[in-house]
């Protein structure tokens, strides 16, 4: 037990003593900057106390005191709450507010943004205090529980709860002569935002309605199709299942603007459909894809695979005992599926129906192209930050009303799952097979998912072909002139020239989303089995917490960042960092819902069982949680990895000439028209996370829970569907 | 027992260490460049300088909206040298805040009258880089099929026989049809040009969010008409589309495209050798090399063939001092808001 | 870390407490496990048993109070750092394991290397009868062999306590009781100090050593299975334990630890437990009554409901002025029918007084 005190001891005052306090300094003539240590004595003397608050559990830790616990804790609050206040105080050009100088009198020097050191001491704080507080037996004595809670606390309140409060700040910056209070309500109740005018007049109607009606619609859609397809998937002996979830992935790695240019494309005023009806049907070709339609069709093309991804698992996890217990129960197929399966299935139908709605509340691409005069809160707050307008408080009054909408459908969702226990993975292990699906259901399933399978294989055979044609509906001769200029090579002097103009920032974008992913898995798994399995004081503020930088649209995250984190104590902005940490904490809540929805169906005494068998929590997550909880791995990972690489309404904020992303690069070909670049852009992108995903699924595996038949083993092997 | 813990937390330890180790900075001789033309103009402009000074550059392309937020958002610890390029009013509205610093070109001299004047009436935080004219991109096969006259002016798009056929960005959200806006205000006064931005309402399709693409969706035949700069229809009608430029007869406004330094600048010296570079003829000829027509702002630079010709166009005495400051701006658009855009 | 059959240690609880909210589960409990020994938990759901045993593995807090094990305290201890293993309810089977690897878990996280672990779970599988299933899933044995995967499981570590929760509950009746001579005769072979739960008596007598009797979060009684079921010191573990008849009765004499006891018409020479009260209750085996057709002195005239022939005994339900009586009753010579009046003979050695309230 004393051990990993003594351990974290040593690596504070390590962290304190040997590595610079500070991150680097922009010119390169510098020297190597001090170590917090050195820095007390020499330019930064304030430092000084966090070294003590360092030291002052060690001799309580080395003589075993009973009293080492209460040392821990003290030296943790006390060392972290200086260190954030001298962070704070003190910036780049001495005291940051004039109150300061003003009390202790001006300061020479300075300081920058944390560097090495600064982190491993603040770590190493974090956990002084969190293996106190085991140590004085919260959280059962489980120093691995108390610790993954700090870890998750602390990171979400610096990359989530700072840069949103900052940024939401904004709302109450008031014109002069006028208090906070009445510019923020005069800003929270503009017409523009809650106007009914396109009901009782001949007026626009707010965009809080549209958003709502959108995100109502886009979530229902896609939560249907979703779960048809995972019916399809894993209970029906349909064929053409592995063609059908490539299908079902295709557009979650598809990137922005794609789906959207080809749905212009054919259905576009020009496009060729609609052409084809004018033609042949004397139908007039109009604009009727812009608008609701539109976002609609997009955003249900693009976030049904989401739906599915969560609702899978969730199918699949459904015991067959239950539904067996049903029809010995008397219970006929559409029965068992009424009475047993659908209600097992709704946690995930919530969960699946909030991504969707959140989804389509944050999306920022697809109404962007697809919009025409459909105006939704995202847009707006993006046209709010980098308009003709430049009206953060406006952004920022319309982001709280875009949170407030996030936080009423989760409220939504937990009342209408409730508390029901919906435990279905024992430890009794698994027999018998998955109840067949009633007529009706499965009727409905292909009727709903095979034509949409079709439309969308239709689509991207257009997209990929799009590719390849000079230019598209004006002159379809064939050509390779669009990838040579992105992704051309040539043997120079010195070897293997990259001439393409997408190289650069298509290497950056992989090294990213690579990095990105795995953390934002563990991070978001890590958070559901701290929601699902512990219990804590203030645990569902930590949950809301955990769920609002998924809520609020990128451009806010993005510009919120910025502001955030390009000035001491933190100070990020231009480098790759902050892209991964803005991508982890952005994807994150997928992740976190994903672990939720499977965990939930895990029963508990599995990894108790592990405790008692001497395995330490993290011993038993890694060992007993996790391969059971596979198909959440995977769903993680994919969503983590694919969105890194199409996300773009944050990332145009954080990308810099060194650390560019695609996405950002496909934004300005598609500004100028030139959509054969983009789309063959878009092309190999969509073939690289086709390849990212196979890795994926190669490296994480299956879940091997051996349902089959005990009868018969040799005849049925193991079915859970891939 | 406890073997793993400790791996774990050192894992994470080790995770953090590598996220700042990504935190390293740039070296001496290096100019980060904030680019708002279009990508291939932008890398073009950028290697040209590396090849006459040996300084690196670190280029990124974002439009001048987001380049100015971004600015306004680092203002504390600036991360960017020089912004070259964008329509001229988030440049004014930079140097206005003080996010620019004061700088007179070498080549000053050289500059046309109405480059000068951009830096004039900012304290010398911005210049003129080239100008473009508002115009109309047309598509004329649209046009021909519906057999409709080519519009010539501006009178001639609120016709009924555009209706549904116009299409122009909104105010709020891009610069140039703003720009548009202002110069009907400037054309006409401002009643008269919102009892026509009324009038045009009914014909408009879409207010697009972007200022140029009206000019794609002409040319893609989304739209028979889209109010844009005549340099954005040019590189349509260069892409292969069937669009012409039309520059109206009563008169029209043109943007400065504009270049600042900002204020803070890490590479202060880099950005003014920049600064300089991007003045003369032979980094102004990039612009045509890279199919962007803007008239470019030194009078010794060759004006591309196929730019719209200015002495053909009837342009205004556009006041952008008045119409680029926050509170003429506010106004208008708030009126616009409510008079035109909260209309069905 | 190793572990061995010296290693088995007591376990007590000094006034502990587990509290959720309002609601206490267990209520200032204290109690003695002795090393080497099995001590059953009895009481009906919701006593506080489990809440009781899952604070012995550390999966629970205690809200206050101290908890010891081998001496030492455990009370602010992870489950993960105590010498104790558990048998679940569920068996909590890793499904994604071989039945070898379930074995081998705890060995392997706590850092015994490959050969050692595979051979000490191939005997602790061979100890439980299961030698040959070692490559199979959970999901491919029967319950009876799962729940001795369970066991062996937990009996590899050779734990100071081993604990086993409800273990027999998901089993059909002849396999309980296999299982649990089973669980029975390797605990005592081992002598692993063992702390069991249940809510069934039988399985309990079976078992234990001592048997804790819990009602609604405190101790009703503690003591030998034969302590417990001939001494029951109230109507709630008396009933708990199976006796069938409670009887209202009258003291109606003393003399020396002794008391004399009317029962209806009859009267009963009893060790006397009614702390001078007179108004008890008399707790009766079925067995300490015979049913007879003869008048005998301090008989119960009864009349007869039921009788069941059973091979073996005869069970009987009768009437009488004390209530309803319920009889098991190994007499196979002159067996009375129902509809016939006869006498009810008590055995004073399966009767006991018992305080009337609670």
């Amino acid at each position: 037990m004393n051990r990993s005190h003594l351990s974290w001891l040593v690596i504070g005052v390590l962290g304190f003593a040997l590595p610079p306090w500070y991150g680097l300094p922009t010119s390169s003539s510098a020297p190597w900057p001090p170590s917090g240590l050195l820095a007390s004595f020499g330019v930064a003397p304030w430092l000084l106390p966090i070294g003590l608050f360092l030291l002052l559990p060690a001799p309580f830790v080395i003589v075993r005191s009973r009293l080492a616990g209460l040392a821990l804790i003290a030296a943790g609050i006390g060392g972290l709450g200086y260190l954030v206040a001298q962070g704070l105080a003190i910036g780049l050009r001495g005291w940051s507010q004039p109150l300061l100088a003003d009390l202790f009198g001006p300061l020479a020097t300075g300081q920058r943004g944390m560097g090495a050191g600064g982190l491993i001491v603040a770590v190493s704080l974090l956990f002084y205090l969190t293996l106190g507080l085991a140590a004085r037996g919260a959280m059962k004595g489980d120093r691995f529980t108390t610790g993954a809670i700090g870890l998750v606390v602390a990171a979400i309140v610096v990359f989530v709860f700072w840069p949103v409060s900052t940024i939401l700040s904004q709302a109450m910056v008031a014109d002069p002569g006028q208090s906070a209070i009445v510019a923020l309500a005069e800003r929270l109740t503009a017409r523009d935002i809650w106007s009914v005018g396109c009901v009782v007049s001949a007026t626009r109607c707010g965009v809080f309605w549209n958003s709502i009606l959108l995100a109502v619609l886009t979530g229902v859609l896609t939560t249907l199709l979703g779960l048809a397809f995972a019916l399809i998937a894993s209970r029906t002996g349909f064929r053409f299942k592995t063609g059908l979830r490539l299908l079902t992935v295709l557009p979650i790695i598809t990137p922005p603007f794609v789906i959207g240019l080809a749905v212009i494309l054919l259905f576009g005023r020009n496009g060729t459909v609609t052409q084809f009806m004018a033609e042949y049907f004397g139908l007039t070709a109009t604009r009727y894809i812009y608008g609701l339609p539109g976002i609609l069709l997009t955003q249900v093309l693009a976030f049904t695979p989401i739906a599915f991804l969560v609702l899978v698992g969730v199918v699949q996890g459904i015991a067959p005992a239950m539904e067996e217990a049903a029809q010995t129960l008397g219970a006929g197929r559409w029965q068992t599926f009424r009475r047993v399966t659908w209600p097992l299935m709704r946690p995930g139908l919530a969960n699946a129906f909030l991504v969707g709605f959140i989804e389509s509340l944050a999306d920022f691409g697809n109404p962007l192209v697809m919009g025409g005069g459909y105006e939704v809160l995202s847009t707006k707050i993006f046209y709010a930050v980098v308009g003709a307008q430049n009206d953060p408080g406006r952004a920022a009054a319309l982001g709280i009303v875009l949170l407030a909408l996030c936080v009423g459908a989760f409220i939504l969702q937990r009342t209408w799952v409730g508390k029901t226990s919906y435990t279905t993975v024992g430890g009794k292990g698994f027999s018998g097979t998955s109840a067949a699906l009633p007529r009706v259901v499965k009727y409905a399933a292909y009727g709903t998912a095979l034509p949409w399978a079709l439309f969308t294989f239709l689509l991207y055979g257009l997209i990929l072909f799009g590719g390849f044609v000079e230019n598209w509906g004006r002159n379809n001769s064939i050509t390779l002139r669009h990838y040579i200029t992105a992704f051309g090579l040539d043997w120079g002097q010195n070897g293997l020239l990259w001439t393409g103009r997408a190289w650069n920032s298509l290497f950056t974008t992989i090294q990213i989303a690579a990095v990105s992913a795995p953390i934002t898995a563990a991070l978001g798994l890590l958070t559901a089995y701290l929601l699902v399995r512990q219990r804590f004081a203030g645990q569902s503020t930590f949950e809301f917490m955990t769920m609002l930088s998924f809520a609020i649209p990128g451009t806010v995250i993005g510009v919120s960042y910025i502001l955030a984190f390009n000035t001491p104590p933190v100070e990020l902005t231009g480098t790759a960092a902050i892209l991964v940490i803005c991508f982890v904490f952005r994807n994150m809540p997928v992740a976190i819902r994903a672990g939720v929805a499977s965990m939930s169906q895990i029963d508990k005494s599995l990894d108790e069982c592990a405790l008692t068998l001497g395995a330490t929590s993290a011993q038993s997550v890694r060992r007993v949680i996790l391969p059971l909880l596979r198909p959440a791995v995977v769903a993680s990972l994919v969503y983590a990895f694919v969105r890194a690489i199409t996300s773009v309404s944050a990332v145009i904020f954080l990308v810099t000439a060194r650390y560019d992303m695609a996405t950002s690069y496909i934004v300005g070909r598609v500004e100028i028209g030139d959509f054969g670049l983009a789309i063959a852009y878009s092309s190999a992108l969509i073939v690289l996370m086709g390849i990212g995903i196979l890795f994926i699924q190669l490296v994480v595996g299956e879940r091997r829970i051996g349902r089959r038949d005990p009868v018969q083993p040799a005849a049925r092997p193991a079915e859970v569907t891939a | 027992m406890t073997r793993s813990q400790h791996r774990h937390a050192l894992a994470s330890a080790v995770a953090g260490l590598a996220l700042i180790a990504g935190a390293s900075a740039a070296s001496a001789d290096d100019l980060t460049l904030y680019c708002s033309v279009q990508e291939e103009w932008c890398q073009a402009m950028a290697n040209a300088f590396t090849k006459e000074t040996g300084i690196t550059v670190a280029m990124t392309r974002k439009s001048s909206g987001e380049t100015y937020a971004q600015i306004k958002a680092e203002a504390a610890n600036p991360k960017g040298d020089v912004w070259w390029g964008g329509t001229g009013d988030p440049h004014l509205q930079a140097a206005e805040e003080g996010l620019t610093a004061e700088y007179k070109p070498a080549n000053f001299a050289e500059l046309h009258p109405w480059a000068q004047k951009q830096a004039t009436q900012s304290g010398h935080r911005t210049v003129g880089i080239y100008a473009g004219a508002l115009g109309f991109a047309i598509n004329t096969e649209i046009l021909a099929k519906k057999k409709v006259k080519e519009p010539s002016c501006w009178a001639d798009l609120i016709k009924p026989e555009f209706k549904g056929e116009i299409q122009i960005a909104n105010p709020n959200s891009s610069g140039t049809a703003y720009t548009a806006m202002a110069t009907l205000v400037q054309l006409l006064g401002e009643n008269p040009a919102f009892d026509y931005l009324k009038q045009l309402h009914v014909n408009v399709s879409q207010y697009t969010k972007s200022g140029a693409a009206p000019a794609v969706a002409a040319g893609r035949g989304e739209t028979a008409v889209g109010i844009v700069f005549l340099h954005d229809g040019v590189t349509q009608a260069i892409n292969g589309f069937p669009v012409k430029v039309v520059a109206p007869c009563e008169g029209t406004g043109y943007e400065i495209g504009s270049m600042s330094i900002i204020k803070g600048a890490p590479n202060a010296k880099s950005a003014q050798r920049f600064y300089d570079f991007a003045l003369s003829p032979a980094a102004q000829a990039t612009g045509a090399a890279n199919k962007s027509y803007q008239v470019p702002s030194n009078t010794k630079s060759v004006l591309p063939e196929q730019a719209p010709r200015m002495d053909k166009v009837k342009l205004i005495d556009y006041d952008f001092k008045k119409y680029g400051s926050s509170a003429e701006r506010k106004k208008l658009l708030s009126r616009w808001d409510a008079e035109v855009g909260a209309q069905k | 870390m190793t572990r061995s059959h010296s290693k088995a240690g007591g376990v007590e609880f000094r006034n502990v407490s587990r509290r959720y909210g309002n609601v206490t589960a267990v209520d200032n409990v204290s109690f003695r496990v002795e090393p080497g020994t099995l001590v059953t938990l009895l009481g009906p759901s919701g006593c506080g048993k489990t809440t009781t045993l899952r604070m012995i593995a550390g999966l629970e807090s205690a809200s206050s109070g101290t908890i010891l094990i081998g001496e030492n305290d455990v009370t602010l201890l992870p489950a993960t750092d105590r010498d104790v293993t558990m048998v679940f309810q569920s068996y909590a089977l890793f499904p994604h394991m071989s039945v070898i690897d379930n074995v081998a878990f705890g060995l392997d996280v706590s850092g015994v290397g490959r050969a050692e672990r595979e051979a000490k779970a191939r005997e602790g599988l061979a100890m439980v009868g299961l030698a040959g299933y070692e490559a199979r899933l959970p999901s491919e044995l029967s319950g009876g062999q799962q729940q001795r995967v369970a066991v062996a499981r937990a009996l590899v570590l050779e734990p100071e306590v081993l604990l086993f929760d409800e273990p027999l509950s998901n089993l059909d009746a002849k396999l309980r009781r296999r299982m649990r001579d089973d669980i029975r005769e390797l605990q005592q072979k081992l002598r692993l100090t063992s702390v069991y739960v249940t809510h069934d008596q039988e399985e309990a007598l079976a078992v234990s050593d001592q048997i804790i009797v819990m009602n609604k979060a405190v101790i009703a009684q503690q003591g030998a299975p034969a302590d417990l079921y001939l001494r029951p010191a109230s109507r709630f573990v008396a009933d708990f334990m199976g006796a069938s008849n409670l009887v209202d009765a009258t003291v109606v004499g003393r003399d020396g630890g002794r008391a004399s006891v009317r029962l209806g018409e009859a009267t009963v020479e009893l060790a006397d437990a009614s702390a001078g009260v007179d108004d008890v209750s008399i707790a009766i085996r079925p067995q300490a009554i015979a049913v007879t057709r003869l008048a005998d002195a301090p008989a119960l005239p009864v009349s007869v409901r039921k009788a069941t022939y059973l091979g073996s005994h005869m069970e009987y339900l009768l009437d009488s002025s004390v209530g309803e009586l319920f009889v098991v009753d190994p007499h196979m010579v002159a067996t009375v029918r129902a509809g016939e009046s006869a006498f009810a003979r008590f055995d004073p050695t399966g009767m006991a007084v018992v305080p009337r309230a609670g």
